[in-house]
């Protein structure tokens, strides 16, 4: 069995430093933020209510979640206030111009 | 003496209505407010006082004779009412 | 959305929170079954489904510390009293919810 896709999400451009992009890979609700110059990609859902994180507050690595303030740190998914939680997050690239997502989890939502 | 017992409550909350409910069935009179149920300026002052009295946020808040217990706590209650057995 | 599905959905969402935390649903379904009808009216009425046993301050840091399950904001506290303060949640190996006492973080 290969191992899973890439998947190219958006064109690189699109993406812009500090301003989270919902994209939808194979129906699955993904973030794609580019901060500090570095890619990462989260599930687009938080750890509690499973509200959209895209319209959260970015501050550094803390993404902030609109609904009821439930903060992860984007590049492990962590949630700051328990160890135990976390959103999943995945692999990220950038390739000819596009960004592409690996689906198969880095870690463990949870 | 007679005791004077003093509730703060929300009418959201089992504990608050066990409290209640624990005087009752032991002949302890009490008053009692449901602080949530209240409007404006009565439900503020209520909240501010329940705050001052138990320095948080949590309910029930009982003032029996004078000493706080917050929770509901009948091992407490016990101690602090005279009147009953 | 009707009220006994917006708890089914709070227990579903709640359940895979408190799993991992250590906790799970008090054992008494009663008690459950009636703060989560209160955390349903308090979402309706409120924003959120807030902490049927504690007040909101009007502070949105404070206010969101109590949205239900906040056992990881409340986690030294809770973990004494083997419960959190409504008594939704306990520890997984409690049976008997009526046996844990109600105190506060100070009074530990």
């Amino acid at each position: 069995m290969s191992g899973p896709a890439w998947v190219a999400v958006a064109d690189d451009v699109s993406i812009k430093e500090g301003v989270p992009l919902a994209v939808y890979p194979k129906g699955l609700a993904v973030l794609v933020i580019r901060q500090h110059g570095e890619l990462f990609a989260i599930a687009n859902k938080c750890a509690h209510m499973a509200c959209p994180l895209k319209a959260g507050r970015l501050d550094g690595y803390v993404i902030t979640c609109p609904c009821h303030d439930w903060r992860f740190d984007i590049r492990d998914g962590a949630f700051l206030d328990a160890p135990e939680l976390a959103i999943s997050t995945y692999a990220v690239k950038e390739k000819d111009g596009k960004v592409l997502v690996r689906l198969e989890e880095a870690r463990d939502g949870g | 003496m007679a005791d004077e017992v003093f509730l703060y409550t929300l009418s959201t909350c089992p504990w608050c209505r066990k409290a209640k409910q624990w005087f009752t069935e032991r002949g302890v009179a009490f008053e009692a407010v449901d602080v949530d149920l209240l409007s404006g300026q009565e439900q503020e002052a209520a909240a501010e006082k329940a705050h001052q009295l138990s320095g948080g946020r949590r309910f029930p808040v009982a003032v029996i004779n004078g000493e706080v217990v917050v929770g509901f706590n009948p091992e407490r209650y016990r101690e602090l009412v005279n009147g009953t057995g | 959305m009707a009220v006994a599905e917006r708890k089914d959905a709070l227990r579903f969402l709640f359940g895979k929170v408190v799993d991992p935390l250590g906790f799970k649903f008090t054992p008494d379904e009663e008690l459950a079954d009636f703060l989560l009808q209160q955390e349903v009216k308090l979402e309706r009425e409120h924003g959120a489904p807030y902490c049927p046993c504690q007040g909101r301050s009007g502070a949105r840091d404070e206010d969101m510390r109590i949205v239900c399950p906040c056992i990881p904001f409340h986690r030294a506290h809770f973990d004494k009293m083997r419960r959190c303060w409504c008594g939704l949640f306990v520890h997984k190996d409690v049976t008997d919810p009526d046996s844990l006492p109600q105190f506060p973080p100070d009074e530990a």
